[in-house]
C-alpha cells in the first residue's frame, strides 16, 4: 500500500481550476518529484495534500486512512510535513527558535529531547548553526531554505513535502540544497519534492510526474524522464529537441 | 531651581499617564500583530477594568428602571484586582467570540466598524449597571507620596511606574523565554505557517486577546484613582492608544511603549504650558503631523501594495 | 458606418431605479403636505425635521463611503460647520442666512479637501484615525473657543430664512422647503454613479491599484468624494440650525458620527434609498425602543455588530439583491455597434518602449538587476524566464507601480520615469493583470467604459461616445452579450477578456498583459492567441509575460529572456527556445553542472 495516494484530485485556487484529476502515488522511502512549468498546478498539489486547500473532487489517502477532508493541524500530526515555497521562516524568530517550533505536532518534548534533536538539524544543516542565535530575518535565501527544511524536519515527518526548494538560489546553493536532500533520503524520511528545477530534482528521485496546466502528461523513472521530449515541451513548447 | 523641579514635575506626570496609554495601546498592538484587527473598543477594557474593582470594592448602585438592585461588597483591594483580572479574562475571551471570529474573513471596515460597535455596548452597558456618575477609586498605597529633590512623587504615578516596568518586564520574559510566548510570536508572524507547523492558531489568538483584555483592565485600575472612573475613560484613552501605535510605528511593540510615553509627555507639558482644556487637541495634533510627515513612526516599516 | 447610423447606436439605461425615484418623490413632496391636511404636533414635526437634515449628512456618507470606498468619521463634524456657520452668521453677526449657509458650505468643502488630500498617503486604519482626530479637535474647539463659538452653552434663537420673501417661520412651510432640498439631494447622488465621477469613484472602491493603473485619478477622485461629502452634511448642518433654532457642542460629536455610519450601514451605503431608509430607522429607533431605557444604547451597539455580520449591504442592499434574483439582467437593445476603432498614431521606426539599465531592488534583493531592452512598435513583445528572474517586477516598474531604483523608461520618446501610473495610461500605456482586477460590483460595460475613460483617449465628442466605444470594445473581444452582467458573476474566461477590453477602450499604443494565459484551458488559450494576432493585425504593441512557451511562441515576434534579474537571451522564438543558456535556466543545472543538450 502507498505511503501517500491521490486519486483523480481536482481542486480550485481562487476561482481557477487548477488541478483537473490528478492521480499520483508516493511509496514509503521514495522520493518522488512533481515537474512542471509555473502556473501548472504543482503548488497547489501540495497545498492540497496538506490541507490548506480542499479538494472539490477525489481523495486522498495516507497510511490507509483519508485526509482530504482534515484540516492542516490534524495532517501535520498524522505526520506529513509540508515546506511551503517561499521558506516562511518566522523572521522575528531566532534560527534555533524556528527549528524548535518545527516539533509543535510532536507534543511536549523534554528540554533533553528539544536539545537533542536540535543539534540533530544542525549535523544536517551545519551551514546555519553558527547562526543559531540570529534573527531569521537576517540569514541569505540559501540559509532561510536550509532553516525551512530543518524546520520541516522536526516534526519526524513520515512524509516531506517540499515546494520549490530551489526558487531563487544561486546554482551553487542549489548544489549544496540537493546533496543535503539526499542525505535526509538516506536518513529514513519519504520526500515528495516539487520542483522547477528538474535536472535538479531527478537527480535526486527515483520518479518524477509531469504537470502541464493541471493535468498530469508524463510520468516514469527518472531515467524515462531524463532524456524525455515531453519534459522538456512541458517547459518550453514544441521546442528544445 | 524651581523652574528645573516643575518641569521634572511635569514630565514624571507624563511619563505615568504616558505609562497608561502605552499598556493599553500594548494590548492594541499585540491584537493587531496576531489578527490584523485594529480594536477600538481597545480602551473600554481600561474603562471595564476600572469599573470592576468598583464592582469589587464599592458594589453596584442598582438602576430601578430596569430592577437591578444595589448591592454592596467589599472585598479586599488587592483580591479585587484579581477578581478584576479574573473578570477582564472573560471578557476577553467573549470578545474573541463574539467580535474577532465572526468576522476573521472579512475586510477591515467591517471589522473596525464592529468594533465601534463592541464600543458602544460595552460602555451603555456598564451605563446602565452603574450611572453616569464618575467614581473615585482608593489608591493601591495609602500614602500621599513622597518628595525627592523638590519633586513630589505621588504614590499611584509611582505604582503605575512601577507595573509598567514590571509588566514590559513580564511581556518580555513571556514572549521571549516561553515556548508559548514563541507560538504567539509565531502565530503573529506568519499565520498559515504557523498552522503548518501544527500550532494551534486559534488558541493563541483566544489567549492573545485574554492577554489585551487584562492588560487593559489593569491600566484603568491603575489610573482610576487619578482620573476617576467613568464610562467615557475608555473612548479618550484609546484615541491616544492608537495615536501612540501609529507615532511609534504601527504594529511595532516597542514603538507602541515608546510612542505612549511620548504622547503622555507631550500633553503634560502641553496642559502645564499652553492651556489644559486643549491637551487632548495636542496628542491629535501630533499624530496629524506624524501621519502626513512620516506615516510609519518611529520604529515602523514602509509597506506598498504588489500587483 | 455613417455618422447617422452611429448615432442611431445604443440606447441603454445604465440605472434602473427611476421608479424608486418616483416614489421618492411622491413620499418628498407628499408627507411634508400631510401636516397641513391633518394637525400633527410638534413633536412629531421635529422628528420629521430631524429625520430630513441628518439625511443630507447620511447622503454624503453615500457618496464617500458608499460609493469611493472612503472611511470617514468627521461626517458630524462637517454638519455642524454648517450648523455653526448659519448660527454664528445670522445670530453674532447678522449675516443672512442664505450667505452664512454659502460660507458654510464652503467652509466644509475646504476642510473636507483637506481631510481627502491625506488620503495620498494613507487609506484604511489610519485615514479613520485621521477623520476622527479632526472631528475630535473639531468637538474641543467647538466646547473651549468660547469667546467665538460660545462653548457649551451653544447658540440660541436662530431663525429659520425667508425665501423669495416668504418668511418660512411656519414650521410645516420650513419642513416643505427642506424636504424638497432632500429630494434635489438624494437625485443628485441617485445621478452620480451614472457619471464619469462615479464610476471612477466605484472603481476606487473596488480596486483602486487597478484604477490608477488604467488612467483614474485616484487622489483627485478621493479628495472630490471627501468634499462631496463634506458639502452635503454642511447644507444638512446648516437647514438643522435654522430649523432647530438652538445648537450646541453635543450635537456634532464623534457619536453622532457613528450615527451617521450606523445609518448609512443599516440602510444600505450603496444607495441614496438606504441612506434614506437608514435615517429614518435612527431617527425613530430611539423613540421606539424607549422602553428599552437605560439599555438602549447597549442593544445600539450590539446592533451596529449584528448588522455588520448578517446585512452586510444594509437592508436596502437585501432588498434589491432579492429583487435582482427575480428581474434578468437587460441585454442591451443595440442595433449597430460600430467597429472598434484602433488609430495607432506610434511612429514606426522608434521603439515604442526603450528600457535603460533598468534596475529594481528591494534592500539586499536585485529583482531587476540592469536591464535594457527595446520593444519595437507594431510587434508582439514577450517577456519570459523562470519564477523569479524579474519579469512581473519589470512588468510593474514599466506600469509606474514601482519607482526604479535607477535607470530610465522610454514611452514612445518621451521620458516616463517619474510619472505615476495614471499619468502612464493618459500617454497609451494599457495594461491588464495576472490576477484579474476588475471591478467586481460594476457590469461589464461600465468597466470598460472606465477604461475609456483615461485622459487624452481621442474619441469623438458626445455623451454617447464613451458607450460606444465600451461597446464596441466588448464586441471586438467577444462578449458584447454579456455587458450588462456584473462582472463578479462572469466565469473566469470572459473576466479575462473584459479586462482586455477595458485596456483596448483606452486607444492604446502599447498593451502591458501579465500572463494573460493563466488559468484558461487550451481552447480558451487558443482563442487568446487568434485574438493577440487580431490586435497586432491592428498595429498594436503587445508587451507580455506569460508561462505558456507554446502560447508566447505562437504569438511574438521578440523574446526576451530573464534570469535574477538580467537578460540571458533575446531574439525570434526559433532562437531563443533552442538557445541553451535558456534551457539551462528552465530545466535548471544538473548535480554536476550538465545541462539538457542543446
Amino acid at each position: 500500500m502507498p505511503l501517500l495516494e491521490l486519486k483523480n484530485v481536482s481542486s480550485a485556487y481562487g476561482s481557477v481550476q487548477a488541478l483537473r484529476g490528478v492521480s499520483l502515488h508516493v511509496e514509503k522511502g521514495e522520493v518522488v518529484t512533481l515537474l512542471g512549468a509555473n502556473g501548472a498546478g504543482k503548488s497547489t498539489t501540495l497545498r492540497t495534500i496538506s490541507g490548506l486547500i480542499r479538494p472539490t473532487s477525489g481523495e486522498i489517502w495516507f497510511e490507509g486512512r483519508r485526509i482530504d477532508a482534515l484540516a492542516p493541524e490534524q495532517i501535520v500530526r498524522s505526520g506529513i510535513s509540508h515546506v511551503p515555497e517561499g521558506r516562511r521562516i518566522f523572521p522575528g524568530l531566532t534560527v534555533r527558535e524556528n527549528i524548535m517550533l518545527g516539533s509543535t505536532s510532536r507534543g511536549h518534548l523534554s528540554k533533553q529531547m528539544m536539545a537533542e534533536d536540535v543539534e540533530q538539524m544542525f549535523s544536517i544543516f551545519p551551514d546555519i548553526k553558527r547562526f543559531e542565535n540570529a534573527l531569521g530575518w537576517t540569514l541569505s535565501g540559501g540559509q532561510q531554505q536550509m532553516l525551512a527544511v530543518a524546520r520541516g524536519l522536526m516534526a519526524r515527518p513520515k512524509l516531506l513535502l517540499l515546494d520549490e526548494p530551489s526558487l531563487g538560489l544561486a546554482p551553487v546553493i542549489v548544489q549544496q540544497l540537493f546533496a543535503t536532500i539526499r542525505e535526509i533520503h538516506a536518513l529514513g524520511t519519504t520526500i515528495l519534492l516539487v520542483e522547477q528545477n528538474a535536472h535538479m530534482a531527478l537527480s535526486v528521485a527515483a520518479r518524477g510526474y509531469v504537470l502541464e496546466t493541471g493535468s498530469l502528461t508524463v510520468q516514469g523513472t527518472t531515467t524515462e524522464l531524463l532524456d524525455n521530449e515531453e519534459v522538456r515541451a512541458a517547459y518550453l513548447g514544441g521546442h528544445g529537441a | 531651581m524651581e523652574v528645573l523641579s516643575n518641569n521634572l514635575q511635569v514630565l514624571f506626570q507624563g511619563l505615568a499617564l504616558g505609562s497608561i496609554y502605552a499598556l493599553v495601546a500594548l494590548g492594541f498592538v499585540l491584537i493587531i500583530r496576531a489578527t490584523n484587527v485594529v480594536n477600538f473598543a481597545q480602551g473600554d477594557f481600561a474603562m471595564l477594568g476600572g469599573y470592576a474593582m468598583v464592582l469589587f470594592t464599592v458594589g453596584i448602585p442598582g438602576n430601578p428602571d430596569l430592577h437591578i438592585p444595589g448591592i454592596g461588597i467589599h472585598v479586599p483591594y488587592w483580591l479585587a484586582i484579581v477578581l478584576a483580572a479574573g473578570v477582564m479574562a472573560v471578557i476577553g475571551i467573549a470578545f474573541n467570540f463574539g467580535v474577532y471570529y465572526p468576522l476573521r474573513n472579512r475586510q477591515f471596515l467591517p471589522v473596525l466598524i464592529s468594533t465601534l460597535g463592541a464600543s458602544i455596548f460595552l460602555q451603555n452597558t456598564v451605563l446602565a449597571v452603574f450611572n453616569p456618575q464618575p467614581r473615585p477609586l482608593d489608591k493601591l498605597i495609602h500614602s500621599e507620596g513622597i518628595t525627592v529633590g523638590g519633586v513630589f512623587l505621588d504614590s499611584q504615578y509611582l505604582v503605575i511606574l512601577g507595573f509598567t516596568i514590571l509588566a514590559v518586564a513580564f511581556q518580555y520574559f513571556f514572549f521571549e523565554h516561553t515556548l508559548i510566548g514563541k507560538k504567539l510570536q509565531a502565530t503573529s508572524q506568519d499565520k498559515d505557517m504557523a498552522r503548518l507547523l501544527g500550532i494551534p492558531v486559534s488558541l493563541m489568538i483566544i489567549i492573545t486577546f485574554i492577554y489585551s483584555a487584562v492588560l487593559g483592565g489593569l491600566a484603568g485600575v491603575l489610573v482610576g484613582p487619578i482620573l476617576f472612573v467613568s464610562i467615557g475613560m475608555g473612548s479618550t484613552i484609546a484615541l491616544k492608544a492608537f495615536a501612540a501605535t501609529i507615532i511609534g510605528g504601527f504594529g511595532d511593540v516597542a514603538g507602541a511603549i515608546v510612542g505612549g510615553l511620548i504622547i503622555g509627555v507631550i500633553e503634560s507639558f502641553a496642559a502645564y504650558y499652553i492651556s489644559v482644556p486643549y491637551k487632548d487637541a495636542y496628542a491629535f495634533l501630533a499624530l496629524f503631523l506624524v501621519l502626513l510627515l512620516r506615516p510609519q513612526g518611529i520604529f515602523g516599516e514602509k509597506v506598498s501594495e504588489k500587483a | 458606418m455613417t455618422p447617422a447610423a452611429a448615432h442611431a447606436g445604443p440606447t441603454l439605461r445604465l440605472q434602473n431605479n427611476a421608479g424608486g425615484l418616483v416614489v421618492l418623490a411622491i413620499l418628498a413632496i407628499g408627507l411634508p403636505l400631510l401636516p397641513y391636511a391633518f394637525p400633527i404636533s410638534d413633536y412629531v414635526l421635529n422628528i420629521f425635521l430631524n429625520s430630513v437634515t441628518y439625511a443630507m449628512a447620511v447622503l454624503g456618507m453615500v457618496v464617500v463611503l458608499g460609493y469611493a470606498g472612503q472611511i470617514n468619521l468627521a461626517q458630524a463634524a462637517f454638519f455642524g460647520v454648517g450648523a455653526y456657520a448659519v448660527a454664528l452668521g445670522t445670530v453674532d453677526h447678522g449675516v443672512s442666512f442664505w450667505i452664512s449657509m454659502l460660507l458654510g458650505m464652503g467652509a466644509a468643502a475646504i476642510a473636507g479637501l483637506v481631510l481627502g488630500l491625506t488620503t495620498l498617503r494613507l487609506g484604511g486604519h489610519y485615514l479613520a484615525m485621521i477623520t476622527i482626530s479632526f472631528q475630535q479637535i473639531f468637538d474641543l474647539v467647538m466646547v473651549n473657543w468660547i469667546p467665538v463659538t460660545h462653548g457649551p452653552d451653544g447658540i440660541a434663537g436662530i431663525n429659520p430664512p425667508s425665501l423669495f420673501g416668504l418668511a418660512l417661520a411656519d414650521k410645516r412651510a420650513y419642513l416643505l422647503f427642506c424636504a424638497v432640498v432632500l429630494f434635489l439631494l438624494i437625485w443628485f447622488v441617485w445621478w452620480l454613479p451614472g457619471t464619469r465621477l462615479g464610476r471612477a469613484m466605484r472603481a476606487v472602491r473596488d480596486n483602486e491599484l487597478a484604477a490608477e493603473t488604467i488612467g483614474v485619478h485616484t487622489l483627485r477622485t478621493k479628495v472630490i468624494a471627501f468634499t462631496i461629502s463634506a458639502v452635503l452634511g454642511g447644507i444638512g448642518g446648516s437647514l438643522y440650525a435654522a430649523g432647530f433654532s438652538y445648537i450646541s457642542p453635543d450635537n456634532f460629536s464623534f457619536l453622532r458620527s457613528i450615527e451617521f455610519l450606523t445609518a448609512v450601514l443599516l440602510g444600505g451605503a450603496q444607495s441614496p434609498f438606504g441612506a434614506a431608509l437608514g435615517t429614518v430607522l435612527i431617527v425613530l429607533l430611539p423613540e421606539w425602543l424607549r422602553f428599552l431605557k437605560s439599555l438602549y444604547l447597549a442593544v445600539y451597539g450590539l446592533g451596529v455588530i449584528l448588522i455588520i455580520v448578517f446585512l452586510p449591504e444594509g437592508i436596502w442592499g437585501l432588498l434589491r439583491n432579492a429583487f435582482q434574483r427575480v428581474r434578468k439582467p437587460k441585454v442591451p437593445t443595440v442595433e449597430v455597434v460600430p467597429a472598434l476603432n484602433f488609430d495607432i498614431q506610434a511612429e514606426r521606426g522608434r521603439p515604442i518602449l526603450n528600457l535603460i539599465n533598468l534596475q529594481k531592488h528591494f534592500g539586499g534583493l536585485r529583482a531587476v538587476d540592469g536591464i535594457d531592452l527595446r520593444v519595437e512598435a507594431g510587434t508582439v513583445h514577450a517577456l519570459i524566464g523562470p519564477n523569479g528572474s524579474g519579469k512581473t517586477t519589470s512588468l510593474n516598474v514599466v506600469n509606474g507601480i514601482y519607482k526604479p531604483t535607477a535607470g530610465r523608461i522610454d514611452f514612445d520618446g518621451t521620458d516616463i520615469t517619474q510619472l505615476t501610473p495614471h499619468e502612464r495610461a493618459g500617454l497609451g500605456m494599457g495594461r491588464t493583470f495576472q490576477n484579474i482586477r476588475l471591478f467586481q460590483t460594476m457590469t461589464a460595460l461600465e468597466n470598460v467604459m472606465v477604461g475609456g475613460q483615461r485622459d487624452n483617449n481621442p474619441m469623438e465628442a458626445g455623451g454617447d461616445a464613451l458607450v460606444t466605444r465600451a461597446l464596441a470594445a466588448l464586441d471586438f473581444v467577444g462578449v458584447l452579450n454579456r455587458a450588462q452582467m456584473i462582472v463578479r458573476n462572469l466565469p473566469y474566461g470572459h473576466q479575462r477578456l473584459v479586462e482586455i477590453a477595458r485596456a483596448l477602450a483606452a486607444h492604446p499604443k502599447l498593451l502591458l498583459l501579465d500572463e494573460p494565459g493563466a488559468g484558461l484551458n487550451q481552447t480558451e488559450k487558443q482563442a487568446l492567441v487568434a485574438l493577440l494576432k487580431r490586435l497586432r493585425g491592428h498595429g498594436l504593441t503587445i508587451f507580455l509575460i506569460d508561462h505558456d512557451m507554446g502560447l508566447v511562441e505562437k504569438v511574438s515576434d521578440t523574446i526576451t529572456v530573464l534570469n535574477f534579474g538580467k537578460k540571458i537571451a533575446e531574439g525570434s522564438p526559433q532562437d531563443v527556445l533552442r538557445h541553451p543558456d535558456v534551457i539551462a535556466a528552465y530545466l535548471g543545472e544538473g548535480p554536476t553542472g550538465a545541462t539538457a543538450r542543446a
